[in-house]
């Protein structure tokens, strides 16, 4: 049985389709990144499986149930901009929170998860004492202080310096290894590449992409040069075979046509320039999203 | 249930934890009767200086009895008995002989008030004994800079008068011995009902009300029920509209369902309404009976009164938290507030008609409308009158059935308003909601 199960699912705000014809199976126990650019559906997504919002069209089933409101205690939800009581106190909303999803052990839980987020010493402090790092925090822990079997975050890394963003994501790590189901949305393809066990991409509200990395990335194939050279980016221009270049400043990603050989491409570059490294790999995820939702891509819809 | 009981727990701590309900606890009985006390504090600050009065009397007969009048005032009325503090200014009365050129006279005596020397003269006609002989001389007048509010004029009124009728009797040939009983004024008592002592079985005679039984008592359970209702339901409105807009609501409604989180809401504001009232009540029941005036305390009106207050909070609670839920912003709010405070504040506006006749046509219909019971019922049944003993429980009946159809509508409007972003919706739109859902 599937965690989620969205089934052609439409979701519509006056004129504009927001989600349209969506269908998805979240499997059990794993983590599932929904990427996608801004506005393309994914909060709305996560809003239905929640059932906040209602779909226009279509089925959502939750733990194999349609669900009658978005009150659930087996699932935790951390929506995008933060809702925390700003005069209550760290412990007490939190405390708060996780009774009001019947969660167990509350109180020494809270405690655990204040001390895993080095968070013991603003315990007794207002919400609106925090930093912005710091109220993520706490409303990543109102979210899962409960132990929810599934767990649904909206955007949890946005705004996190490096150093709170891995230990959110080691926490999140923790949890799928608990056994519970984690779905998040995020604009870091990095974190989705090595977090996901699935990464579905919502664009202009429809799905185009849907499975595990692996899947994904073989499905655009070894398409990719990621090269270093003496000369950078100014060695790469009117490469033939090559049809984009992305400069990354020390190094540059290549995307070469289809049946054209590398090789000869290899070659044409070391007649211009000292070649320092040199790789064929597949797209990054990052490539793929832009190939999808870049200014490229959109000119080609548009057209 | 719990979790409904669990959000009333953290709004009722969330409010009464702040400074700005222990100040206004504090406050708004000062507030709600600093009219009074500050007539009370003025009404000592008077100004005791002596008046210094010219008498110009052109009949020659008045001019004694107001000059001995005013020494028998500055022997006996101006110091307290007591302490013998000067509580009243004396009135220092010169008699001024009538000039030649009474024009003239006016003017000099009205420059010497200019002048601080005079406070105010007196000048009194010629003809006020007999004013048939001369109206045109017929007159008494009191001339000083601030003539409306002059307290010297109305005291002058007593002594003239007085002596006026003397003179009148006296010219009449009429012996003032045989005509004392002709003046004597008959004032017309007020006095409440004789009644059975239920102990001894005797009639027990009517007892003359005094004002804090046919004012105060009334006047103060509307007071605190109206601040009941501004402390514990107005506030729904602003604290909702907060919650949604910091998406808080988002979360909420996670863990409980919309109509559990109103009522959560709702149950909070009333138990904040319980606390304030319980302070008031116990508190100002101990100050009266301290001050051995426990008589005074209507304690079979204070059942109905918290009855009437649960189920108010309750109705008008889940109308503000619905009206907040639909609130997009502070400015909604503040636009919606006024509306929805309509129901609460038109039986203010209408206390004075209600409290002349509680058991008027007027007072009984508007008493018996829902939103109006709580202050209006709980007015009448304070008042020293009687009302039919079936009416505060046909209010009750009809408050209850009221709060529910609020719940259900204020639930409808809640669910969805609450997770609803952007545009406010417009009224129509309220009412589809509640129709169907």
């Amino acid at each position: 049985m599937h965690c989620v199960e969205m089934q052609d699912v439409t979701k519509t705000f006056g004129k504009t389709v927001a989600v349209d014809a969506l269908s998805l199976a979240v499997p059990q126990a794993g983590i599932y990144g929904f990427i996608g650019p801004n506005g393309s559906g994914k909060t709305t997504a996560l809003r239905m499986i929640m059932n906040i919002f209602y779909p226009d069209r279509g089925s959502i089933r939750v733990f194999g149930e349609r669900l009658g409101g978005a009150a659930n205690d087996r699932i935790g939800y951390l929506p995008e901009e933060r809702g925390l009581y700003k005069r209550m106190k760290v412990r007490e909303i939190l405390r708060f929170y996780g009774r009001l999803k019947n969660g167990r052990n509350v109180n020494a839980r809270v405690d655990e998860w204040l001390e895993r987020f080095e968070l013991t010493g603003w315990a007794s402090k207002k919400v609106s004492a925090l930093s912005k790092g710091m109220s993520q925090k706490v409303q990543f822990i109102a979210t899962v202080v409960s132990q929810p079997d599934l767990v649904i975050l909206d955007e949890p890394f946005s705004g996190l310096d490096p150093v709170n963003t891995d230990a959110m994501r080691c926490a999140v790590l923790d949890l799928r290894t608990a056994g519970a189901t984690i779905i998040f949305s995020t604009h870091d393809m990095q974190v989705a590449e090595r977090m996901c066990d699935f990464i579905f991409m919502i664009f202009k509200g429809r799905k185009v992409l849907d499975g595990t990395l692996e899947t994904i990335q073989s499905s655009y194939g070894s398409d990719t040069i990621r090269i270093s050279t003496d000369d950078g980016a100014d060695a790469l221009d009117n490469l033939p075979g090559i049809v984009g270049v992305r400069d990354y400043g020390q190094s540059q990603e290549l995307r070469m046509a289809p049946d054209c050989d590398p090789q000869r491409i290899l070659a044409q570059i070391i007649s211009r320039t000292r070649v320092r490294h040199f790789e064929i790999a597949r797209p990054s995820l990052h490539d793929i999203f832009v190939r999808i939702a870049g200014p490229e891509a959109k000119e080609a819809a548009d057209a | 249930m719990l979790k409904t009981l669990q959000i009333a727990w953290r709004e009722y701590k969330a409010t009464v934890k702040t400074k700005g309900f222990i100040i206004g606890l504090l406050m708004a009985p000062v507030l709600m009767s600093g009219g009074f006390i500050a007539i009370i504090i003025t009404e000592k600050k008077i100004d005791v200086t002596d008046r210094r009065i010219a008498l110009l009397d052109h009949t020659a007969q008045i001019a004694p009895a107001i000059l001995e009048a005013a020494k028998a005032r500055n022997e006996n009325e101006i110091r307290d008995l007591v302490t013998g503090a000067k509580i009243k200014p004396a009135y220092e009365i010169t008699l001024v002989e009538p000039a030649a050129d009474a024009r003239s006279q006016r003017l000099e005596l009205s420059n010497r008030i200019r002048a601080k020397q005079l406070d105010g003269f007196v000048e009194i006609g010629s003809s006020i004994v007999h004013p048939s002989t001369n109206p045109a001389e017929a007159y008494v007048r009191y001339y000083c800079e601030n003539v409306l509010f002059d307290e010297v004029r109305n005291w002058l009124g007593w002594p003239i008068n007085n002596q006026l009728r003397t003179l009148r009797i006296a010219h009449a040939g009429i012996d003032q011995e045989k005509v004392g009983d002709l003046f004597h004024w008959a004032g017309v008592e007020s006095m409440s009902l004789a009644t059975v002592d239920a102990q001894t079985g005797q009639i027990k005679d009517a007892q003359r009300p005094n004002e804090a039984q046919a004012v105060a008592a009334p006047m103060i359970m509307v007071m605190l029920m109206f601040m009941m209702i501004m402390m514990g339901a107005v506030p729904l409105l602003q604290s909702v509209m907060e919650e949604k807009n910091q998406r808080i609501a988002e979360v909420i409604i996670a863990s409980v369902r919309p109509f559990d989180f109103m009522m959560g809401k709702v149950l909070g504001g009333l138990a904040v309404a319980l606390t304030a009232a319980s302070v008031y009540i116990f508190g100002g029941a101990a100050a009266i009976t301290r001050m051995g005036l426990a008589e005074f305390i209507p304690y079979h009106i204070l059942p109905w009164f918290f009855a009437y207050m649960l189920i108010a909070i309750v109705m008008f609670g889940s109308n503000f938290a619905a009206v907040g839920s639909a609130c997009s912003d502070a400015k909604d709010a503040q636009t919606l507030t006024l509306p929805a405070m309509l129901p609460v504040m038109i039986p203010m506006f209408i206390l004075g008609p209600v409290l002349k006749s509680p058991s008027g046509p007027f007072a009984t219909t508007l008493s018996l409308i829902p939103p109006f019971t709580p202050t209006l019922m709980l007015m009448r049944q304070s008042s020293v009158m009687a009302i039919p003993a079936w009416q505060p429980w046909a209010g009750l009946a009809g408050m209850v059935a009221f709060a529910l159809l609020s719940v259900w509508a204020g639930g409808r409007i809640f669910r969805i308003a609450i997770l609803t972003q952007g545009k406010t919706p417009r009224f129509i739109t309220l009412i589809r909601w509640v129709l169907r859902g």
